[in-house]
């Protein structure tokens, strides 16, 4: 039958051909793509001190979600769902994001729901919407994620364990802390103090280079916000548009000195774990046909995704995991991709996973991670997709992958490209 | 390397060869101009004498031949597939033109297989994304089965003639039992995705040491059943790794993976006389020997290891005499066992002992 198409079936089958994947195929677009045509985030500030303290998380995602009908110009009537990830809020936030949407601009006809998957939640509330929109359900939504662990972090993040739930060794392990399990961690896979205190001063280093060189600008969204100076104890409003927690001058030897937090000898501490921070991220998803219909910017494409489960105990595992299936499900392998922002929950599980998978380290967090602006739960996972886009796009680099470790025993991660 | 029987196919480049399972002496070979892409395809019958291979007879196709298979029930008759979709049967006693012809297939025909049990039927696959069951009388197809992506290989089980196996583009193996009823499912009984790791709270290593995380979805080339295991399947393609797989543990895994070509591998044969050594040819332009590891005789190179450990076959030879991409690798069936014919496209087939290729 036809010459051509056995021609370029034995093609295939000598290259390794882009009949089952691979990155050409990933590189396609098609009008059925589910891209990205605005992401950004808040900038991330110290919890407890830094300049989002006083700011409730709903005034933080009010915030960004007005950012995002500003930076791409998109009628905020077309898009007809909102998914917000966040970890901490009592009763899920939902009553105060639906508010947060009405006082950003969004007309009532915008519905709008919050999730938690703990520390994928903004990830998971992207692919949520994503997959709506695949499906047919929706053509226009924001994937969000926001936390304010200022205001409710605290011991009532995770309530009583019955006696059931006790009585199961396994089920009971849910709630160890995950200071106390990934030093266990760390001290099985013999991660050593020196390797993860050299991680996160480069975590330091880059984000304190990258911020120097205002890089960050292009994703912060600026925020006017109300806050009291702790000494004079006068309340002022201040724009924040910077991370705080980044400190330029961290070495390895600087944070060697710190005391490790979880046992005395322990090799973790403050300095290679990630800060506890507020912040808010956003991202604008929507079909390629509809974003050429709307006259969209499209800075990327939305992919696929993994989730998948460990052993509770070893929840910093969970990238390892979620990274290879991810790459099954896009046909891909890791050669393929140019960034990785893999979450530092702590440099001993982000780099373990690294090495276990044999991931070139200069292609992971190239702007630093949680270790050195934070950790805002809910936020990181759709924080890493501005972080990702415009680090690609900087690089002229094409497919990037995002992933993390989540509480409980679980992994996510999602490949992305850059257009 | 020692002596080997060569022939040479001039204007056609092979894709599969066969030992007659009747004679020691007998061999076909499915061969096509132009590589099989556009032209005419040629079966050769060979046989082997003290003049070394002569051809005992050659029949002439519109489109190229990509397999054959000879019949189970009688000695002078083969059937090709062909790259119309049709499949023809041929008698070396009648004449120059196939004695059936079998059209129903939309593409490609890439695979037949006889049924080795029951002997009166045989299969086909094809590009079209179906296997077809026949009866070398009747002109219809006795079943279709859906597969639904390119199938380049399908095959009986040599033990059991209801059950029927095949690999596709789609990285998947399946597997079909004809005696379960006839649902949405179409007697398909189970697939297995031959690239991804097996199923568990756990990545297994591999016996030398790495861990083995599964692989991207490649189009799966060829497989073969174990002559000596009966639930033994090995499988291998476009990402040049030939794996293992045990049908009583579909969601296991691979039982034991080979590594070692350098691009994908086309054909795969168990041996006939020992049940831990198998024969493939790839685009590579070599035929390789291997051990599976299964036999305790040749253990893997880093020792015996926990039960999540996937053993690494070892490569016992390696035949480097083609010149361009081996295409085709049988077994004969007689004698001490071990000699192989071999076909690739630079118009030539090798006949050779594989012990001459053999380490020590």
């Amino acid at each position: 039958m036809g010459a051509l198409d056995r021609l370029s079936q034995l093609g295939n089958q000598i290259s390794g051909g882009t009949a089952a994947g691979g990155r050409a195929k990933l590189l396609e677009k098609n009008p059925d793509d589910i891209v990205v045509t605005a992401a950004l985030r808040t900038a991330i500030t110290k919890g407890g001190k830094g300049g989002f303290k006083d700011t409730f998380a709903a005034d933080l995602m009010a915030g960004a979600l007005k950012g995002i009908i500003e930076r791409s110009g998109i009628n905020p009537a077309l898009v007809e769902d909102i998914v917000v990830g966040t970890v901490l809020a009592p009763g899920g936030g939902a009553t105060e994001m639906r508010a947060a949407s009405l006082v950003a601009g969004f007309p009532d006809s915008t519905a709008v729901r919050t999730l938690n998957r703990q520390c994928s939640s903004g990830l998971q509330a992207c692919v949520d919407i994503a997959n709506q929109i695949r499906c047919g359900m929706i053509e226009v939504g924001i994937g969000a994620g926001v936390e304010s662990m200022s205001t409710q972090y605290g011991p009532g993040a995770v309530s009583e364990f019955s006696e059931l739930l006790e009585s199961h060794p396994e089920a009971a392990n849910c709630k160890v802390s995950m200071g106390l399990l990934s030093e266990k961690m760390a001290k099985d896979r013999g991660i050593t103090r020196t390797s993860q205190d050299a991680f996160a001063a480069a975590s330091f280093r880059k984000a304190a280079e990258a911020q120097a060189a205002g890089l960050f600008k292009e994703e912060i969204l600026p925020l006017k916000v109300k806050f009291e100076d702790l000494k004079s104890g006068e309340t002022k409003e201040i724009v924040v548009d910077r991370d705080d927690g980044v400190r330029p001058g961290v070495t390895a030897e600087s944070l060697g000195k710190i005391r490790a937090a979880f046992a005395k000898d322990g090799s973790i501490h403050a300095g290679n774990a990630s800060q506890v921070s507020d912040g808010a991220a956003a991202v604008l998803l929507m079909k390629r046909s509809t974003a050429e219909k709307l006259g969209q910017t499209i800075i990327g494409k939305y992919v696929t995704a993994s989730i998948v489960g460990v052993p509770p105990l070893l929840m910093g595992m969970g990238p390892w995991k979620a990274i290879p299936k991810v790459f099954e499900l896009a046909g891909i392998n890791k050669d393929d991709v140019d960034i990785f922002e893999i979450n530092e929950a702590f440099a001993s599980q982000c780099l373990w996973c690294a090495t276990e998978l044999g991931l070139d380290q200069n292609k992971i967090n190239p702007k630093g991670g949680a270790i050195a602006f934070g950790h805002p739960l809910g936020c990181t996972g759709a924080r890493q997709v501005s972080t990702l886009l415009y680090e690609l796009k900087r690089r002229g680099e094409k497919v990037g992958v995002t992933s993390m470790c989540i509480g409980t025993g679980m992994g996510m991660a999602a490949v992305w490209v850059a257009e | 390397m020692a002596s080997m029987l060569e022939f040479r196919t001039p204007g056609y480049n092979p894709y599969a060869v066969k030992y007659s399972p009747y004679y020691d002496s007998r061999l076909a070979v499915a061969a096509s101009a132009n590589y099989g892409i556009v032209g005419n395809g040629r079966l050769f019958v060979l046989g082997l004498g003290p003049a070394g291979i002569q051809v005992e007879k050659a029949f002439d196709t519109n489109d190229a031949l990509y397999d054959l298979a000879w019949s189970e029930i009688n000695e002078n008759q083969l059937v090709v597939a062909c790259g119309d979709g049709s499949l023809k049967l041929f008698d070396l006693a009648t004449g120059d033109f196939p004695i059936m012809n079998f059209n129903e297939h939309n593409r490609e025909a890439f695979s037949v297989c006889w049924n080795p049990i029951a002997k009166d039927s045989f299969l086909s696959s094809s590009w079209d994304g179906t296997i077809k069951i026949w009866s070398p009388s009747r002109p219809e197809s006795l079943k279709t089965l859906p597969v639904g992506c390119c199938t380049y290989s399908a095959a009986f089980s040599p033990t059991n003639p209801s059950i029927i196996s095949c690999v596709s583009s789609d990285s998947h193996m399946r597997i079909f039992d004809l005696r379960t009823p006839v649902t949405a499912k179409y007697h398909l009984a189970y697939t297995i995705p031959v690239h991804a790791p097996p199923q568990g709270p756990t990545l297994p290593l591999l016996s030398t040491g790495q861990t083995f995380a599964g692989a991207v979805p490649a189009e799966i080339l060829t497989h073969d059943w174990n002559k000596y295991r009966d639930t033994v399947v090995a499988t291998a393609g476009v990402d040049r790794t030939i794996r293992t797989f045990d049908m009583r543990n579909p969601a296991g895994g691979p039982t034991a993976v080979m590594l070692g070509h350098e691009y994908a591998v086309r054909r795969l044969a168990w041996s006939p006389h020992a049940s831990d050594v198998l024969a493939s040819a790839s685009y590579d332009m070599t035929v390789r020997v291997w051990s599976d590891g299964s036999s305790g005789g040749a253990p893997p190179p880093m020792g015996p290891a926990g039960p999540n450990t996937i053993p690494v076959g070892t490569q016992l030879g390696v035949m480097n005499r083609h010149s361009e991409f081996a295409t085709g690798v049988d077994w004969c069936l007689f004698g001490t066992g071990g000699w192989l014919a071999s076909a690739g496209w630079d118009q030539r087939v090798l006949v050779w002992d594989a012990h001459t290729l053999l380490r020590g």
